[in-house]
C-alpha cells in the first residue's frame, strides 16, 4: 500500500468500504453469515497479529479468548443483559487473562511459549466443556439473542452483518492508531531485537504483557460477536483448531502487516466456500493452495507485495545513483 | 569536577572462569575513557555488568553517586546511561529516522501519554538534527537494513545519543568501519563531547582511534586492570607493551 500515491490509497479504501456496505445488500442469508464470520474472525486475527506479527510473541491461545468472549456474551445476554455489558466483561476478562498469560513470555520464547499457550487453550476448552453449571457443557447454549443497536434490532442477517462490519471498522481504527503510536514502534523493537530495545529504555516486560493483553482482549471482542452470530455455542468451535486457524490467517495474510489479517481471514473463511464447486476436493485444493503460497512467500500474501515494492525502490535508487554518477563523470 | 561513573571491585564469574576480577575505576564528567585489552580480557563483560545486561558476582556500580548495580538496562537508560554494542544493533525494517525516534521515545512522557500523543513522540525535529549531525541526511527515510555497514555504525552511534544521555558506553564503535567514515565518527564523537559535555567510555582495538579520542586509557588483561593513564603514558608502559601493544 505504501507504494501507491496517497490519493489512490484513500480512493481504494473508499471503494472497498463502499463495496463491503453495498454489495452484500443482495446476498442471501448464507452469504451474509459467511461475510459476518469473516468480519468476526478478522477482529480475532487482528488481535493475534498484534501479539505475534508486531510484538513477535507466539500464541496458540487466541481461539480460547474468542471462546471466553463468546461464553461471556451467551451467558449474559441469555440472562437479559445487554450485549454491550457482555462486551465490557469480555474485554476486561480477556485483557486480565492475556496479561497473566504474557508472564511466561518473559521467560520463554518461540516453541516453548507456543506450548505454554497451547496448554492454556486446552485448559479453557476443558472449562467450557466440564463446567456445566456455567457453560451448559456439551449441550451448549442456544437461542442467544441478537442485540438492538441505538434502537435498531439486528435480528435479521443484514443488520447484524453491518454490526459486525462496524465493529471491525472501530477495531481497525483503534489498532491502526496503536501501531502508528510509539507503542507500535516499541512492539516492533521487541520483535526484532529485545536486547537492543532494553538498552534504549524500552520496558520490554511491560510491552510484552501489553501485547498479550490487548491481542487477547480483541479475541474477546470477536467472541462477543460470534455468539449472537451463530446464536448457539458449544465448546467444540473453541478448541485448538480455531487457534490454529487464526494463526494460519495471520501467517497467510502476512504477519506484521496491518492488512494481513483481513486478507488471511478472507482466504481462510471465503476460499473454502468458493472452492465448494469442486465438491469432495475442495479441502485438498485449499490445503495445496496454502502450502504453495507459504513455499513461495513465507511472509504471506502482503509479503509478496512488500518484496515487489522493495525491488522497485532498489531499482529506482540504482537508476538515480547511475544518473548522479554519469553527471559527475561528465562534469569538467 | 563531578564523578559520573564509579565502578568498585566488580567481579563476574561464569562457573569456574572469572571473566572480570575486581575492577575499579571512575569516570569524570566530560571525560572520554578508552578501554583496551586483548580479546577475551573481560572488556565487554565489564560493560554488560555496568549496564545491567549481566548481574555482577560482586562489587558496586554508581551513576552520579546513586547505586545502580543490577538495575535493568531500560531503567539505567532512563537514568541517562546509553550504549552501543560490539555487533550492529539497528532495527533494519525501520527507517533511519524511525530508528532515532525509537531510540528517544521512552524519554518522552509516560507510557500512557505516548499511546495518545503524536506518533513521532514529538521527536522528528530532534531525530533530523541527529541525522544531520551524523551526516546521514540523504538516508533519513531509507530502511536501516539497506545502509552500508559504516552508515549503520554511524546510525547505531547516533541512536545512543537520542535520549540526551549523561554517560555513553561505546563497544568497538570503529570495528569494520572504513578510514573515511572512521574519521567522520571520531570527529562527531569529539564534537558531542565538546559541545554537550557528554561522558564516554569507549572499548576499541583501533589504537590510533583510542589514542586520538580519549583523555585517559584503561588497559585490561585477564579480567584485571593492568594500567590506567594518559594515552602517552599507556603507550610507554612496558607492561602494556608486553601484554597488548607489542613492540
Amino acid at each position: 500500500m505504501t507504494g501507491l500515491p496517497r490519493y489512490l490509497q484513500i480512493a481504494l479504501g473508499f471503494i472497498v468500504i463502499a463495496g463491503l456496505i453495498i454489495v452484500p445488500m443482495n446476498f442471501n442469508r448464507y452469504g451474509l453469515f459467511i461475510l459476518s464470520q469473516w468480519a468476526v474472525m478478522t477482529i480475532a486475527a487482528i488481535g493475534l497479529n498484534l501479539t505475534l506479527g508486531y510484538a513477535g510473541q507466539v500464541s496458540l491461545a487466541q481461539g480460547a479468548f474468542v471462546g471466553i468472549g463468546a461464553y461471556a456474551a451467551a451467558i449474559m445476554t441469555s440472562q437479559g443483559l445487554p450485549l454491550i455489558s457482555a462486551l465490557g466483561v469480555a474485554i476486561v476478562l480477556c485483557f486480565a487473562i492475556g496479561w497473566l498469560l504474557g508472564y511466561p513470555a518473559l521467560r520463554v520464547q518461540h516453541h516453548y511459549l507456543a506450548f505454554v499457550t497451547l496448554a492454556f487453550s486446552t485448559l479453557a476448552f476443558l472449562v467450557f466443556r466440564n463446567e456445566d453449571w456455567l457453560t451448559k457443557g456439551i449441550y451448549g447454549i442456544s437461542n442467544i439473542p441478537r442485540p438492538s443497536v441505538f434502537g435498531f434490532p439486528t435480528n435479521r442477517p443484514l443488520p447484524f452483518y453491518y454490526l459486525c462490519l462496524g465493529s471491525l471498522g472501530i477495531v481497525s481504527v483503534a489498532v491502526w492508531w496503536l501501531i502508528r503510536s510509539p507503542w507500535g514502534r516499541a512492539f516492533v523493537a521487541l520483535r526484532e531485537n529485545p536486547i537492543r530495545a532494553l538498552s534504549l529504555g524500552i520496558d520490554t516486560r511491560r510491552y510484552t504483557l501489553m501485547a498479550f493483553a490487548i491481542g487477547s482482549a480483541l479475541g474477546g471482542v470477536a467472541g462477543t460477536l460470534y455468539a449472537p452470530l451463530t446464536q448457539y455455542i458449544d465448546p467444540v468451535p473453541f478448541n485448538l483448531s480455531l487457534s490454529l486457524d487464526l494463526l494460519m490467517m495471520v501467517i497467510i495474510g502476512g504477519a506484521g502487516f496491518f492488512f494481513g489479517p483481513f486478507l488471511g481471514a478472507m482466504i481462510a473463511v471465503l476460499l473454502p466456500e468458493w472452492l465448494r464447486f469442486t465438491q469432495g476436493y475442495y479441502l485438498m485444493l485449499y490445503a495445496i493452495a496454502v502450502i504453495l503460497l507459504l513455499i513461495y512467500s513465507p511472509t504471506g500474501l502482503l509479503g509478496i507485495l512488500d518484496r515487489l515494492m522493495a525491488e522497485r525502490r532498489t531499482k529506482m535508487a540504482s537508476a538515480l545513483r547511475a544518473v548522479a554518477q554519469s553527471k559527475l563523470e561528465a562534469a569538467p | 569536577m563531578t564523578t559520573v561513573l564509579e565502578v568498585s571491585d566488580i567481579r563476574k564469574s561464569f562457573g569456574g572462569i572469572t571473566a572480570v576480577d575486581g575492577v575499579s575505576f571512575d569516570v569524570q564528567e566530560g571525560e572520554i575513557l578508552g578501554l583496551i585489552g586483548p580479546n577475551g580480557c573481560g572488556k565487554s563483560t565489564l560493560f554488560n555488568c555496568i549496564l545491567g545486561q549481566l548481574t555482577p558476582s560482586g562489587g558496586e556500580v554508581k551513576v552520579d553517586g546513586k547505586v545502580v548495580t543490577g538495575l535493568r538496562p531500560s531503567a539505567l537508560n532512563r537514568l541517562g546511561v546509553s550504549r552501543t554494542f560490539q555487533l550492529l544493533q539497528v532495527f533494519p525494517k525501520l527507517s533511519v529516522r524511525e530508528n532515532l525516534i525509537l531510540a528517544g521515545q521512552e524519554h518522552q512522557g509516560s507510557m500512557l501519554s505516548r499511546l495518545f500523543g503524536p506518533s513521532d513522540a514529538g521527536l522528528t525535529d530532534a531525530a533530523d538534527q541527529m541525522i544531520g549531525f551524523f551526516k546521514l541526511d540523504h538516508l533519513a527515510t531509507e530502511p536501516a537494513g539497506g545502509l552500508s555497514y559504516g552508515q549503520q555504525k554511524l546510525l547505531d552511534a547516533a541512536m545512543a545519543f537520542m535520549g540526551g544521555p549523561r554517560l555513553v558506553l561505546l563497544d568497538e564503535p570503529a570495528g569494520g568501519v572504513n578510514l573515511t567514515m572512521l574519521a567522520d565518527l571520531r570527529e562527531r564523537l569529539a564534537a558531542i563531547n565538546r559541545e554537550k559535555r557528554a561522558t564516554f567510555v569507549v572499548i576499541e582495538h583501533n589504537m590510533e582511534f583510542v589514542m586520538s579520542l580519549c583523555s585517559r586509557v584503561m588497559v585490561m588483561a585477564e579480567g584485571k586492570v593492568l594500567a590506567m593513564g594518559r594515552p602517552d603514558q599507556i603507550r610507554a608502559n612496558p607492561a602494556v607493551i608486553e601484554a597488548y601493544l607489542g613492540h
